[in-house]
């Protein structure tokens, strides 16, 4: 049985900059990592291969460069890594992007029977939360979204028990196989590389499968195959809050004039 | 152009956000009606369309059968706009009806433009305008970012025959664990962001937090790198709270941050970047460093 998780190389948001000129994204020097939400379904995915055997694929869409994400996930024990990567996969919304991941588990669970796919909950680029959900309804797979603890797997009745976070509650539910569960950080801690798996990471192949591979309708892919437009990409515009005082130059009298500030406003229990 | 708002019940109640959905539609000059898995007894203040299916034999969330029941009430009203809220039912459900009706789908939308939808990203950092292209689409906005309105009267309600759905089995609820602490209930939230620098430096932001009577709070980098529990996180993924007096040191103002704290009665943001995002919710700004200024006004707030 295969579980495939689904990773993505985004740019480390908390790096990123606005150039104050252009009012557009610095993107230079912003380095790449895995989606942080996509390494706990990798870890999730490793835990289940060591109590149940079950082997594990990791797939990303993305550009040549994606194939570290990928070596990454190698090092950490995944048997077999696949980049989706073609020029014609470019430019594409959570939509078109379900359809490459669809149809790459497909080809994968000819060659082996896919139980589980597991994805992060949302990616931190894009925070749309959709394509998780898109693979599960175009595969026909059961959906389980936002898990955040693994109850129970039946290898043997193909059953999966998971804890899914809700507001204020949890739900516990539990669906056959093959089923896509996107997780939250609460699932687990994930696991650092050793020293001898990076170093056999290092020559282990990442598959590259193009369009030739998948043959997918290129209306369906890609930038034409998106039903979204981002028209443009702006700062948040806003009214500022007052600004008191100095405190980069004089922080002692920043503070004093603040406190009479919020004396003021009846905010200071005396 | 035509609306349908998809509300909710949590725990056999309706909830005040599906008013929030009336309000967005009535910030885009849209027709509305309505669609809850609720209960009869309890309907809202509206005086639309309403499809109503009952959450005892429908159960509170069962998805797939949710699904169905979304879709016919979808080819019932034939709407422009599917518009869920993005909590953790609109989160698991509009995708699904989204793929399902194979059209776009536009998530956690904050505001409206020039016929877009504005939504964050890169961490709330940078805001997007997007249009969908297909004829229909389905839309989730982020609590709190529309007004609610209530337009009283009493819904003309269609009752949705219920169609069985295999797939996901309920098993059970279970209450979250008990946390530590219950920001909610604080008066004064002293949070710290990423802005702190290390680790070693959260205790500054707590003794300020000390020193105004309030408790401490975290974004969610810093809970990320654990420098604080998770049970202080604001923000859609933590809590979201709403204290008399909120301070920010150091935290730049992710949209899921502010989401979880722009309530609050006053805002103080202490900065080092005095364009950072959250100045657009601080009712007062601070530029200084940090480890320079909290000391000295934690100092002089002792005195």
């Amino acid at each position: 049985m295969l579980i495939v998780v689904c990773i993505k190389q985004v740019p480390d948001t908390t790096r990123v900059q606005i150039d104050p000129v252009t009012n557009t994204l610095i993107r230079d020097g912003i380095p790449f990592i895995v989606n942080p939400y996509d390494t706990h379904a990798l870890e999730a995915a490793l835990q289940l291969k060591d109590r149940f055997g079950f082997r594990v694929a990791a797939i990303s869409m993305g550009p040549p460069n994606a194939e570290a994400t990928l070596r990454k996930a190698l090092s950490l024990g995944v048997d077999k890594a696949v980049l989706l990567s073609d020029r014609v996969f470019g430019g594409a919304d959570t939509l078109a992007t379900s359809n490459v991941l669809t149809r790459a588990i497909e080809l994968l669970n000819l060659q082996e029977e896919v139980g589980l796919v597991l994805c992060g909950k949302q990616t931190i680029d894009g925070d749309t939360a959709q394509v998780g959900p898109g693979i599960a309804t175009r595969l026909g797979y059961t959906q389980l979204t936002l898990v955040d603890r693994i109850e129970q797997v039946d290898s043997l009745r193909k059953r999966i028990r998971v804890r899914r976070k809700l507001e204020g509650r949890h739900e516990i539910v539990e669906a056959p196989f093959p089923a896509m569960i996107t997780v939250v950080r609460e699932l687990n801690q994930p696991r650092y590389p050793t020293v001898p798996m990076r170093l056999d990471s290092v020559d282990a192949e990442v598959a590259v499968w193009s369009n030739e591979m998948l043959k997918l309708d290129v209306a369906s892919i890609g930038l034409k195959g998106s039903p979204t437009w981002v028209s443009k990409i702006f700062s948040p515009q806003r009214e500022k809050g007052e600004i008191v005082g100095d405190g980069l130059n004089d922080p002692l009298a920043t503070a004093n004039l603040l406190i009479d500030k919020l004396l003021s406003k009846d905010l200071l229990a005396i | 152009m035509k609306t349908l708002l998809i509300g909710e019940y949590r725990e056999g109640k309706l909830l005040d956000s599906t008013y929030e959905l009336i309000g967005f539609a009535g910030q885009m000059g849209a027709d509305t009606a309505l669609f809850l898995v609720g209960s009869e007894g309890q309907l809202p203040a509206y005086d639309g369309a309403l499809y109503l299916a009952d959450t005892a034999v429908a159960g509170e969330y069962n998805p797939d059968l949710h699904k169905l029941l979304v879709l016919e009430a979808v080819q019932r009203e034939n709407p422009d706009y599917i518009v869920f809220l993005h909590s953790s039912y609109g989160w698991d459900l509009a995708p699904r009806v989204a793929a399902a009706l194979q059209v776009a789908q536009v998530s956690e939308v904050i505001g409206t433009r020039d016929g877009g939808f504005e939504v964050g990203c890169c961490n709330g950092k940078m805001r997007r305008s997007v249009k969908p292209a297909t004829g229909k689409a389905v839309l989730t906005i982020q609590a709190g970012a529309f007004l609610g309105v209530r337009p009283g009267g009493s819904p003309k309600v269609t009752r949705l025959s219920n169609v069985s759905a295999a797939g996901v089995e309920f098993v059970g609820y279970e209450p979250a664990e008990a946390k530590g602490v219950d920001l909610a209930k604080a008066e004064v939230i002293v949070s710290a962001g990423r802005g702190v620098g290390k680790k070693d430096n959260v205790q500054v932001i707590a003794a300020l937090a000390k020193a105004l009577g309030g408790e401490l709070g975290a974004s969610r980098p810093v809970v990320d790198a654990e420098w604080v529990a998770h049970d202080h996180q604001v923000g859609t993924t933590g809590q979201t709270v709403a204290p008399k007096l909120y301070v920010a040191c150091g935290i730049s103002g992710a949209i899921q941050h502010l989401a979880g704290m722009k309530k609050s009665d006053f805002i103080l943001a202490i900065n080092k970047d005095k364009d950072a995002p959250i100045g657009e919710v601080a009712d007062v700004l601070v530029v200084a460093d940090l480890m320079q200024f909290v000391p000295a006004l934690t100092a002089q707030l002792q005195k």
